[in-house]
């Protein structure tokens, strides 16, 4: 029994297999050029062509149609996949049919064009996001590109042919591929190749030839191509380093901003960082400045963010005040060995004199890190303008300010006329004026109350307290330096304040977001039980964004619902169910990326739909209704850190689950192998008691007398009736050993149940008294009858052999408040105190039984107990007074539970 | 009687069919073994037998096949053979016309008992005398089905229309297992859940015609199958 237990399952084995195969990653090749026309389709068509012939199952998912003729040759006896087609304003665009390649799931798929931007429509923004999604699906794929559409190039590129490239593949695609075949022919022969028209037809040959395709630009790009695929085989050689390795030697940080000069910094990092095979950071401080930036420039973040993080990169966001320490702090923390910064030449102003360089004061601060500045470019002037307007903010005007101030230095002046009049010294008189505008300055807000209160407190102070009174003179010679002093004072508190309460205000807006993170955690720690952990993230999601949301813990694949709640302004929730959205959560979780609206891949959803991953499985995903909008940037960020406290919740109770159920499954595998041992012991003595029996009979069966003979037989009945009892309480067993927990409960009349026990009972001890007393009200009672039966029959057993025959054996059955009771009582010896502690077990320790008198009973008990206790009833035995035992047991009613 | 019963006894276990065919020819009945349910089918055909012992679980047809195709023409009496447990299986060829059921393992007393009952009832509704009852007594009860009363030991007892009804169809079937969808349908018409009903009605009943409904003697349940009324009390 045991032995084909432990055998695995084959339908498991065979999932498991089939699962495997998903999780299997497709290779990518990549054929690789440096300008249009070098021969990459016809290189991976040859290579195809090879494959083909060679028996495996190769499909051409899409080529460029304008491809040449002679290629086109090469495509001949291959299966092509037919383009979809869609209208796009009016227009026919032919696509790459994604869903048709996975579900035709060829071994090998040619994809012509990685750097191919998708019509609108498509799932995915772009052809590499499609490409990921078939490597994903387990198919190799094949595909070209040429070297000016890497990313991380994508600069470089632009500086030396003066063209900047549109559609970019992020160097993370390139680095995934198997092999790059670099398809490589000398400039001039294909400048000739170019003007023989094989490559664009002539009228635009001749554009293409002045712009692009010089022979200067060729040579360079060329240089360029030859170096990535060196660097990527060298890189493939060094592979052998560990990520520990790579962690300890360099680690850089690039400081990222609003500014567009940003995206170059972060291209240079992530190219240092392929040199030197070191990971990367990008940070982005958040000041009190970005708190007033333009949309223009939180898009400009947004896309720097994107950027790094299609690099490569580990994108960090941090707030502070100071950009420089901020940086610094993080850079010792975490072990940052190099800084990028980008720097555009400033002007020389006024301000620039008394300002520390953002890079100065990095070094200052980290003497020991390298830094690296990267000159921007030319594109100042779109910084400038935004902070004008934070300029305007600060001088924002209101009525309530102005009335402040204005009382205040009304009550300074009229102080200031006591003063004067108890003739006190002037000195006096400015220190009230200098108090009341400092006053000012920290009552108002922004700067302007407290300049124009300095002014007005200087000319009244010149008009009211200075010789001659009542006019604007000012003769004493200290006067000036009063009214400059009070003028940078007021000046300088009022920047004070204005700092203070904007970093108020940011505190504010992190310690909101903490707190609510706390607090979710807090709530997710005392959570149990999946159900309530979707339920509460959903609902502090509502809360905090305001949006319908939907949360999918598995795979909608097959069309479970994900839990939805609904806000009251937001669309109805049940669209995040229909079967498109469904589809955009079966993607994410397959893909393990995010998707939906907001994003690049399947843009027309609903739903922002993001992955709870943990150690690289997708736990759960999420989706949160955009048809209020797209999410910014920092409610994402700030969705990523609940998606993080979600995902120990969850992995929390994915442990305890499996533990719970390891738990259950020992308990059972322990009492299996109790009841086994016990059986097999207590089986051997009656087989044992047949087998002899009936060989008598057989062998020497003229030789006994009739009465012996007798006896034998009726030995053997016996022996088997017990055996039959026997088996009959194994199969009881199995019956719930399979799950406990999934008890299959009907109500049965208690009544019918006891009776049917009595009626079994009393064939087997025909000559024995039994009272039955059952309530006269009607019990109906939750529950497995056979089992019940069997629990009844095995107690009313025990109750008859363990009292003398003459007695009567008593079976009651009552109502309780919330249960069903029933006993079975005898007037036998009771039970001796040293046997109840092992009264229900199915093993009794230190003591072998003698297999007569108590045989089976340990079991039949332990048997009753399990039973029992799979209807969540209690079961419990006592002395009767008396003389006699009772064993009582109780089953919930309907609706106790 | 001149000429022995035949029965046919469908089984694949040879100790089993060995130990019944023993039984049977020592009662005075005419044995035909068959292994598989193939054979079983043309035994039947050829022997035409009286009575059909049918075990469920055989190696070739599953048991309640052989019952639907026997049931197509014939009306012999058939009483199935199961383990216990399989309550579910039994009330699936009860419904499909088998007769009765025996539970392995079972006595001899008890599978001639059953035979005998299998064999009345279908001389019963063959012959004449099915209509015509009036009465019918058992131990101390007794069901006048044309003054519409029941009394025990003389003393007259009130019953619902229900459970009247209950009752007689019980007694017209006595000794017979009436499943709960049978009586169901046979009593109220339709066929809904009125297993509660069913359950409710049946207390009532024994507390009205037994003395003790934890022991009772006329009305016998059948767990997760149905009701047995019994031919003859069970005497204490």
């Amino acid at each position: 029994m045991e032995a084909f237990d432990l055998r695995p399952d084959p339908d498991a084995i065979l999932e498991e297999l089939e699962t495997d195969q998903e999780q299997r990653q497709g290779r990518l090749k990549i054929f690789f050029g440096y300008a249009a026309g070098v021969g990459k389709t016809y290189a991976m068509l040859e290579n195809a062509q090879e494959r083909y012939k060679s028996g495996m199952d190769v499909l051409v998912g899409y080529i460029e149609p304008h491809t040449r003729p002679e290629t086109m040759q090469k495509l001949h006896g291959l299966p092509v996949l037919a383009p979809k087609t869609i209208s796009y304003r009016g227009i026919e665009l032919k696509e790459f049919d994604l869903d048709e390649a996975l579900r035709r799931r060829p071994e090998l798929i040619l994809v012509d064009e990685l750097a191919h931007t998708n019509a609108p429509g498509a799932r995915n923004k772009k052809r590499y996001q499609d490409i990921e999604e078939l490597l994903g699906a387990g198919i190799d794929v094949y595909t070209t590109v040429n070297v000016q559409h890497m990313e991380s190039l994508n600069d470089i590129i632009e500086n030396i042919t003066k063209i900047q490239v549109q559609e970019t593949v992020p160097d993370s695609v390139f680095d995934r591929a198997e092999t790059i075949e670099l398809v490589d022919i000398e400039p001039d022969e294909l400048l000739r190749r170019f003007e023989s028209g094989k490559i664009y037809r002539p009228e635009r040959a001749e554009t293409a030839m002045r712009n692009f395709f010089t022979r200067k630009n060729l040579r360079l790009l060329r240089e360029i191509a030859l170096r990535c695929t060196t660097d990527k085989i060298s890189f493939e050689n060094q592979n052998e380093r560990s990520l520990s390795d790579k962690m300890a030697n360099t680690k850089l940080l690039v400081c990222i901003g609003a500014s567009p000069s940003s995206a170059k910094c972060i291209r240079w990092t992530a190219r240092a960082a392929e040199a030197f095979h070191a990971s990367w950071v990008a940070l982005y401080v958040e000041d009190i400045e970005s708190e007033q930036m333009t949309a223009e420039q939180q898009k400009t973040i947004r896309a720097n963010m994107d950027l790094a993080e299609k690099l490569g990169a580990e994108v960090v966001n941090l707030t502070g005040h100071d950009i420089a320490v901020t940086v610094a702090e993080y850079a010792k923390l975490s072990g940052i060995t190099n800084i990028v910064v980008g720097k555009s030449r400033n002007k020389k102003t006024l301000k620039n004199l008394f300002d520390i360089d953002f890079e100065d004061h990095l070094i200052a601060l980290l003497p020991s890190i390298e830094v690296h500045i990267i000159p921007g470019g030319a594109v100042k002037r779109a910084y400038k303008r935004p902070r004008q307007k934070v300029k305007t903010e600060n001088f924002r005007l209101s009525w309530a300010d102005a009335i402040k101030s204005v009382l205040i230095l009304a009550a300074a002046t009229l102080l200031c006329f006591g003063i004067h009049r108890l003739d006190v010294m002037n000195q006096n008189i400015i220190m009230v004026y200098i108090f009341s505008v400092l006053l000012i300055s920290r009552v108002t807000e922004g700067y302007v109350y407290g300049i124009a209160a300095s002014v007005i407190s200087v000319l009244t102070f010149n008009f009211f307290f200075t010789e001659p009174y009542f006019t604007f003179n000012a003769i004493q010679t200290a006067y000036p330096l009063t009214f400059i002093i009070m003028l940078l004072v007021a000046l300088i508190t009022s920047t004070l304040t204005v700092r203070i309460k904007a970093e108020a205000r940011l505190a504010v807006k992190r310690e909101h977001r903490t707190e609510v993170l706390y607090e979710i955690n807090k709530k997710l720690l005392a959570t149990r039980g999946l159900d309530r952990i979707v339920a509460l993230t959903n609902d502090s999601l509502v809360k905090l964004f305001g949006r319908s949301v939907v949360f999918f813990t598995v795979d909608p694949e097959h069309g479970e619902d994900g839990t939805v709640l609904q806000t009251a302004d937001d669309i109805d929730a049940t669209v995040l169910n229909t079967s498109d959205e469904k589809a955009v959560a079966h993607w994410v979780f397959l893909n393990q990326k995010r998707a939906g609206a907001g994003t690049d891949t399947l843009m027309g959803a609903a739903a922002f739909y993001m992955p709870v991953i943990s150690q690289g499985k997708v736990l759960a995903v999420w989706g949160i209704s955009c048809s209020k909008g797209t999410l910014d940037h920092s409610t994402r960020l700030f969705l990523r850190m609940i998606a993080s406290q979600v995902a120990m919740a969850l992995e929390r109770q994915h442990l305890s689950d499996e533990q719970r159920n390891v738990m259950v499954a020992s308990e059972k595998e322990k009492m299996r192998s109790t009841l086994l041992r016990a059986i097999s012991h207590d089986l051997r003595t009656p087989l044992a008691g047949i087998l002899g029996a009936s060989s008598a009979i057989r062998e020497n069966g003229s030789m006994l007398d009739e009465s012996t003979r007798d006896s034998l037989v009726a030995n053997i009945q016996e022996e088997s009736q017990w055996l039959i009892r026997m088996v009959e309480n194994l199969l009881s067993v199995t019956r719930i050993s399979e799950n406990a927990s999934n008890l299959v409960k009907s109500p049965e009349a208690a009544e019918e149940v006891v009776g049917e026990a009595v009626s079994r009972i009393k064939q087997r001890f025909p000559q024995r008294e039994i009272l039955v007393r059952v309530p006269e009200e009607f019990l109906e009672v939750p529950m497995d009858g056979t089992l019940i039966v069997q629990v009844l029959i095995n107690l009313l057993e025990n109750a008859i052999k363990f009292s003398p025959n003459d007695s009567a054996v008593e079976i009651h059955l009552e109502k309780e408040e919330k249960s069903a009771k029933f006993e079975v009582l005898d007037r036998g010896r009771g039970i001796s105190g040293e046997d109840f502690p092992y009264l229900f077990a199915s093993d009794t320790p230190g003591k072998s039984r003698s297999a007569d008198s108590s045989r089976g009973m340990g079991i039949g008990l332990s048997i009753c107990k399990t039973i029992i206790q799979a209807h969540q009833g209690t079961l419990e035995a006592e002395n009767r007074e008396g003389g006699g035992a009772v064993f009582r047991f109780t089953l919930p009613l309907k609706g106790s539970e | 009687m001149d000429i022995k019963p035949t029965v046919l006894i469908i089984e694949d276990e040879d100790a089993i069919c060995n130990f019944i065919s023993a039984i049977l020819t020592s009662n005075q009945y005419q044995v035909v073994k068959a292994k598989t349910g193939k054979e079983g089918l043309s035994l039947f055909t050829s022997h035409v037998p009286d009575i059909v012992l049918l075990d469920l679980g055989l190696p070739d047809i599953d048991g309640t096949e052989i019952l639907r195709q026997i049931r197509e023409w014939s009306k012999t009496p058939v009483i199935v053979v199961s383990a216990r447990g399989h309550e579910r299986e039994k009330v699936s060829a009860l419904d499909l016309g088998a007769d009765d059921y025996i539970v392995k393992p079972f006595g001899t007393s008890e599978l001639l008992a059953r035979i005998r009952t299998a064999m009345r009832h279908s001389l019963q509704s063959a012959g004449t005398n099915a209509a015509g009852e009036e009465k019918v007594t058992i131990g101390e009860l007794e069901i006048d089905y044309n003054k519409r009363t029941v009394s025990r030991a003389g003393e007259r007892i009130h019953l619902t229309p229900i459970e009247y009804k209950i009752l007689v169809l019980l007694s017209q079937n006595a000794g017979k297992v009436l499943t709960h969808d049978f009586i169901i349908r046979e009593v109220w018409g339709v066929y809904t859940d009125e297993s509660h009903t069913l359950r409710v009605n049946m207390a009532n009943i024994r507390r009205k015609i037994e003395a003790n409904p934890g022991a009772p003697k006329y009305i016998l349940t059948e767990m997760g199958v149905g009701y047995r009324m019994v031919e003859e009390p069970v005497e204490k």
